[in-house]
This record gives C-alpha cells, structure tokens and sequence, in this order.
C-alpha cells in the first residue's frame, strides 16, 4: 500500500514538472525600474512607459531604432498648414471587447493635462493641439494654432486609454488595473508593488499573436540580484545588465547578450536661476552667490570631467561620451558639437576668471538605482570637480525620494539621465533648455531652471517649422547654442544590454524598453 | 559567594582589591584563544587609531583618489606608479587597505562611543527602576519592553532614515537602539543585589539612598556589566555594518566596512572579489576577537563558574 502510494507521488511530481516544462509560454523579466504607476498619463519616465505599452497602445508606434511605424493610426497627413488628419485602424477592441474609436483618442489628449500631481507630463507632447475635431469614428482632425511639424512624433510618445473606463478615473484605479482596460497584448491581471506584475495574453489583439500566455515582470533594482535572479533561472531575460557583468556573463554558456546604443543621456543639470541656491557655500561653510549662474564656471565644471574616463572604468567601455542631448545621425544633432575635452588646467584658470580662483563647496545629487551605475558616476565626478578646486559632497538616494526633492529644486548640482522618447531634438530641447513654462509644457525637467531667450526663440520657431531643412537647421542652431552656453553638462549616452536565457531573441531597442513583443523564441 | 560579600560590607566601596584583579587577569590568559583574540582586538584598536600615520593614501580625501586607479586587482601599482595597492582598488579608485583601515575606525568608534554611552543610561534608568520600584518601574520596564519588542535593526532603520547620514547620527541610533537592553539587565541584577545582607547592613547604617545604589550595589553589577556590554559592542558594530550595507548610516563618499562590503557586492559575480572580501574578512575578524574576549570574561568574571 505505501510504496503504491509512493509511486502515486512520484507519478505525480513527474506529470508536475512536465506541465512545468511545457509552459514555457511564461516569460519573466527582471527590471532595473518598477513603475511608479500604470497610469499611463502619470508619469513620463521609461519604467513607466515601458509598462505601459504592455497594456495600452499609441497612436503611432516607434521601431527599435525609433523610426516611426503604424500604431491605432494606420496613416496621418496635414491636410493643410494646421490640420493634421489620422486615419484610425478599424476592428481594434479594448480588453473587455468595446470597440476603440476617435472618442478615447480626444479623450486621451484631454486628460493628459489634468492628470493631478503628475511630477512629469505629456503634457508638452500635446500643448499644440488647440481643437480635436472627430470627423467619423475612425477618422479625426487635429487643428493646431500654428504649422506643428512634430504632431507624429509627439503622437509616438504616449499610450490611448478608454473613455469607457478612464473617464473620472484616478491613478489609483489604474494602478489597481479598474482603469487599466487597453487595446495592448497583454491585459494586467495585478500589480503587487515591490514583488511583480502580471500579464495575460490578450487573445484578441489586433496586431500580430503574441508569444507568451502570462507576462511576469519582476522589479529587482539590485543589479547582482538581478544579474543572480537570471544566472539560477527566476527569471529568463534582464535589462541594465550591469558594465561590470557583461565579460563573465558573455562567457556562460546557458545566456545570450544583447547590446543596443541608446538615446539615454546622462548629464548634469546645474542650478543656473537662481542667486541664491541650497548647496553652494564657500570654502569655509558660509552662504555665497550661486557661482553657476555664470557661464565660465559651468564650462569649468563641463572641463572638469573627463567623460573618457567615466566612459572607460566606471562603465567599462558601455557609454559614448556625449557632446549634445542625442548621439549624431538623430534629427537636430549638431556635427561641429564634439565632446568637451578633460582640461583641469583650463577649468581652474576658468573658475579664477570668474572669481573662484580657490573655488567653492558644492554638494551633488543623484539617484542610486535608477541609471547604470549612477552612484558610481556621482561620485566620480565629484571626484573630479574636487580636483579643479570645487570641493564636493556626493549624497545619492533611492529615485523614489531624489526626483521629488529635484523636481521642487531642493539641489543645486544634479545627476540626471533624459532618453529622448521622439528620437529627435525639439523633445530634450523642450525639456531639458527651454525656459521652464509650466502652461505651454516647456521645461517639464528644466530642473536647473536654465533660461536662454535666444534657444527658447528658436526652438518655438524651429516647432512651427514645416520645411525639413529649415526645421533641423533651426534645431541645430538651438542645440548650439543651448550647449555652447552649457545649459546643461552632457556626461554620455548609455550602451544598454541585457541578458537572456539561451533560446530567447531579443534585439534590444534603442529607447532601453524591454517589450515582451519583440523577445522571441529561437527554435 | 557569601566570603565574598561579606568582605564587601566591612570594606564598603571596594569590592575587589588588587590580588582578586590580578587573579581574574591571570585566569583570562589561561585560555589561549582568549588571549590571542584580546591581541587582536588590541592591534586593531592600534591599527584603527593610527590609520592615517599606517596606510598610503587617505580614502575619505577626493582629491587623493583616482577613478583611472579602479577595480585594480590586489598587488597593482597605481595609474602614476607612486602606490601599490596590496588589496587592490575599488570602483572609484580607493585603496583597499586604507579604505579597511579608516572602515575599523568608524565600526569601533561607532561600536565603543555608543555602547558606553547606552551603558551610562541604560544603568542609571535601571537602577532606578529597581530602587524606586511601585509605578515608575512598571512604567519604565513597561517602555523597555516595547523597545525591545521591536527587532533592532528596523528601529535603527527607521531612525536613520529620519536623521540622515553621518557618524554622529549613527551613534544616537545605536543608543537608541541598546539603551532598553542595559536598563533590563542592570534592574535585574540590582533587584537580585539589594535583598542581599549588605545592602541591610548598608540601611541600617542610615545611609542615603543614593549612597547604597552606586557605591555599594553597583560596583557588584559590574562584572556583569562588563560582560554585556563587551559582547554588546560586537552586535553594535555588526549592526552598524548592516546599516551601511543597506546604504544608510555613512556617506558613500566615506564608506564603512558595511558600506565597502556592500559596494563590492554588486562585482562579486564579476571576479573583481577583493572589494567585498577584504572589508569582509575584517569585520569578521574584528567581531569573532570581541566575541572570545568577552565570553572569557564572562567564565573569569561569573563567581558560580569559579572553581
């Protein structure tokens, strides 16, 4: 009796793992980020966005190399100088079957600014949009006040939701997946902050069939956890491999690695605004002028860093100095723009020119899980910028604390990262330099409040520019300028990897987002 | 035991005279281990003091570390061929050996300040609790109890992430943290003490109150005392280690043995070992020395063990 039982058992565990075994049609990710939230209006940074094209979908979608494909919209003209027209797919049905029409469109551009306490918006991807006019439910009219040239690309940056279900909806109910209804791959099952979140094949998706049956997205920040989590198999693939991992896990012969450049740019953003900033003290403690405000000292602490070095032992070889806000061959990018030399010499003879000759004391902060080593590149340049004379402090925190105390300009010194979501200049530009303009949508992460009327003024005119030509030409002209005033510190654009168990493909994208729709299986 | 206290009563204050020292000193080197672990412990202490004469470089100075010197293996010469880096570098260039160094000085700065003064506190609320008995020890025991309900490190936790960082921050939270534990032990040895006949004869000598608790019983708590807090500073450090591990507690630009460990965590799988392991292996010699001395202390000062 007990051995039958016995092989009853063993019968049992056996038919288990085989089950197992066929459901390879689960794919678990370990991330660097967990979302903040599935609102997809909340909050424009990557962990966010990523997340949201599981569920949701744009009207226009971007390739791995941020080249502009079909999304809901199968085609989109100017009708004439201010109207833009797209033409919507047909058949598309949300997760719970309602159909999709124009009407969630409008209502998507509608929410977008009223969107409460988001900490960063889309709301510039739509400030130019002035009238929606619906023409037939998968036709709609985009009226804009003037020529806006960048509609598509802006249209490429956020995710449409429902009327039906985002209509009075808060963040809170899509974070708890009531509002998370979308016409995307995948259909959220549950969101267990700090643990995982779920997805299910939407069967009924309008686009090619997706692979996987269940979606498991783990947040592991920790990057040798996460790089363990893959090597004993909780997971089958990781992004943000860390620099350091790539040669060991290259050699192990159950993974595949892939790299893709990317527009992620990590860079400095200095308080130039304000005359009187938190951080900045004199050499012996006591409050001073904010010494950032003049140009000679921001390009001694440009001088100060040597980007090769950062680029070379802290991220061993996975980072290209960078000299503007996207790498070259993007639309805007400026071809005489190099990157700033390492010139300690140079940067003391600057910071004497303007007053500092024994310098100052600054404190610099950062995030210490968000970017590829972040930490590690604060402290590098700090060790750098000590060694111009400007003595200074490094303070990291977790990125759920540091954005906010950044955002409400509690620092002087910061290091940030910002990947350019439309692929070309006007975005980072808009971003990053222009006066910070809380109505227009201008300056959404202008976290130094850099002002520069001459940048502001072409860009503004670069943004109803139609004429190709004339349009990068007036971008490259604001990116010189914006650079050559050093609005910001450009330190380098990040190579992102990740790594997969054998048997998966995944090609990498150059924006750093890990969709299961593009991970494959190799048979 | 009863020679022993009644001696006390006819000399009052002075509990144990030169020759009972001595002996007690005698008996702790008769057990080697003991007495390799308190040499230990002494050139630590040492090498903790004279860091910044000992080691090539100081860590916590920007201006003397160089990123191009990273992760350099133990034994590499630096970028300009002035140092040799014998436990190797760090990410950010800094020299193992002294980063160690400087790391023991925090860890037993940290573990010693904030024991003694937890000590200091933790006895005079103790023996007061146990003198005054009735509602103010209820209360007391009652506030100690709920300290000591709650896991030491998520106090500590919580605590540092309201104070921020720094050495000072540390230490209050460590005190924090063990006050609670010195205030029960001491009330109990105290409520042991004063049903004993020296105390009586202290009272019926009319002496103030004051007089009997710290000159009479707690000169003989304190070998007890000794013992816990010895083997206590080994836990504050292990805690203050844990603390900065998980990145509260010191700057990163000032990293403790916690902090270090914690740093070279993240290349442990990348080969590049020599920055976990060494801060590694000398917190865990610092604590395994403390450990010995103060069980040894513990046999040679406990008077039921005495042969």
């Amino acid at each position: 009796m007990r051995n039958k039982f016995m092989a009853l058992v063993t019968v049992c565990m056996l038919l288990l793992v085989c089950a197992a075994g066929a459901s390879a049609e689960t794919l678990t990710i370990g991330l660097k980020g967990e979302p903040t939230s599935l609102d997809p209006h909340f909050h424009n940074v990557n962990a966010n966005n990523e997340q949201a094209i599981y569920v949701f979908d744009k009207l226009i979608r971007q390739d791995s190399r941020q080249n502009l494909m079909p999304g809901l919209a199968v085609s989109w003209i100017p009708v004439s100088d201010n109207v833009w027209e797209f033409e919507l797919r047909k058949g598309v049905t949300f997760h719970d079957g309602s159909p999709f029409t124009a009407e969630d469109v409008k209502f998507t551009i509608e929410r977008i600014p009223t969107v409460p306490n988001s900490p960063s918006s889309f709301t510039g991807m739509v400030s130019a949009i002035k009238k929606i006019e619906i023409v037939d439910p998968h036709t709609i009219r985009f009226h804009t006040e003037g020529p806006a040239p960048l509609l598509p690309r802006n249209m490429a940056t956020f995710n449409v939701v429902s009327k039906k279900y985002g209509k009075g909806a808060s963040t809170a109910d899509f974070n708890s997946g009531k509002a998370a209804i979308g016409t995307g791959p995948y259909k959220l099952v549950e969101w267990k902050r700090g643990d995982h979140i779920t997805y299910k094949r939407n069967d009924n998706y309008w686009g090619v069939k997706q692979p996987w049956e269940t979606i498991i997205a783990k947040p592991i920040t920790n990057d040798g956890t996460r790089v363990a989590a893959l090597k004993s198999g909780d997971v089958d693939i990781i992004n943000f491999v860390p620099p350091a991992d790539v040669a060991h896990l290259s050699k192990d012969s159950k993974l595949t690695l892939s790299k893709s450049p990317s527009t992620r740019l990590i860079y400095l953003h200095l308080d130039s605004d304000r005359n009187d900033t938190p951080m900045v003290t004199d050499n012996n403690g006591k409050k001073i002028k904010n010494p950032m405000k003049d140009v000679r000292v921001r390009k001694a602490i440009s001088k100060a860093i040597n980007r090769k070095a950062i680029a070379a032992r802290i991220m061993d070889g996975l980072a290209v100095p960078a000299a503007q806000m996207l790498p070259e061959g993007y639309e805007g990018t400026s071809k005489t723009l190099k990157p700033e030399a390492y010139d300690p010499k140079g940067a003391k003879a600057l910071l004497a020119e303007a007053g500092y000759p024994d310098g100052f004391k600054i404190t610099i902060h950062g995030p210490n899980d968000r970017y590829v080593n972040d930490g590690d590149i604060a402290q590098a340049v700090a060790q750098m910028l000590t060694k111009v004379g400007i003595k200074t402090e490094v303070n990291t925190m977790p990125k759920s604390v540091y954005f906010g105390k950044a955002s409400a300009l509690e620092f002087s010194l910061m290091l940030v990262g910002w990947a350019t979501d439309t692929g070309e200049h006007s975005n980072c530009l808009g971003a990053l330099l222009h006066t910070y303009d809380k109505d227009k949508g201008f300056g959404s992460a202008n976290r130094g409040r850099y002002s520069n009327p001459k940048v502001d003024k072409l860009l503004e005119q670069a943004l109803v520019t139609v004429d190709p030509a004339r349009h990068n030409a007036l971008l490259v002209e604001a990116v010189e300028t914006g650079m050559n005033d050093i609005g910001i510190v450009p330190i380098h654009y990040q190579v992102n990897v990740w790594a997969m168990k054998k048997g998966l493909d995944y090609n990498g994208r150059t924006d750093g987002y890990t969709l299961p729709r593009e991970v494959s299986e190799t048979k | 035991m009863s020679e022993h206290t009644t001696e006390a009563v006819v000399q009052a204050p002075a509990v144990q005279d030169e020759s009972l020292i001595l002996e007690a000193v005698k008996e702790f080197f008769e057990n080697r281990v003991a007495a390799v672990g308190l040499v230990i412990f002494i050139i630590m202490i040492g090498v903790a003091l004279f860091a910044p004469y000992i080691t090539p470089q100081n860590p916590y100075d920007l201006m003397s570390i160089d990123i191009m010197d990273g992760k350099l293996a133990p034994g590499s010469k630096s970028f300009d061929g002035s140092v040799t880096y014998w436990l190797g570098t760090d990410s950010q260039g800094r020299d193992m050996f002294s980063s160690i160094l400087y790391g023991l000085r925090i860890s037993l700065g940290v573990g010693v300040v904030s024991t003694i003064i937890a000590l200091v506190i933790g006895a005079v609320i103790g023996l007061w609790a146990a003198f005054v008995g009735g509602k103010t020890d209820s209360v007391i025991m009652r506030i100690v109890d709920l300290q000591l309900s709650f896991p030491a490190i998520l106090v500590a936790l919580i605590l540092l992430a309201i104070l921020g960082k720094g050495v000072d921050k540390i230490i209050l939270a460590l005190i924090l943290v063990q006050w609670a534990y010195y205030a029960r032990a001491i009330r109990s040895n105290v409520i042991v003490e004063r049903s004993k006949e020296y105390v009586e004869a202290a009272k019926c000598l009319a002496l103030p109150q004051r007089r009997i608790m710290f000159s009479h019983v707690l000169p003989n708590c304190t070998p007890e005392l000794i013992v816990i807090s010895t083997v206590k500073v080994a836990s504050a450090i292990a805690l203050e280690a844990t603390l900065s591990f998980l990145g509260l507690g010191m700057p990163i630009t000032e990293p403790s043995l916690g902090l270090l460990i914690s740093n070279g965590f993240k290349y442990l799988q990348s080969g590049y070992y020599w920055i976990s392991f060494y801060p590694g292996v000398a917190l865990l010699i610092l604590i395994v020395s403390i450990n010995l001395v103060g069980d040894r202390l513990r046999d040679v000062l406990n008077p039921r063990l005495k042969r």
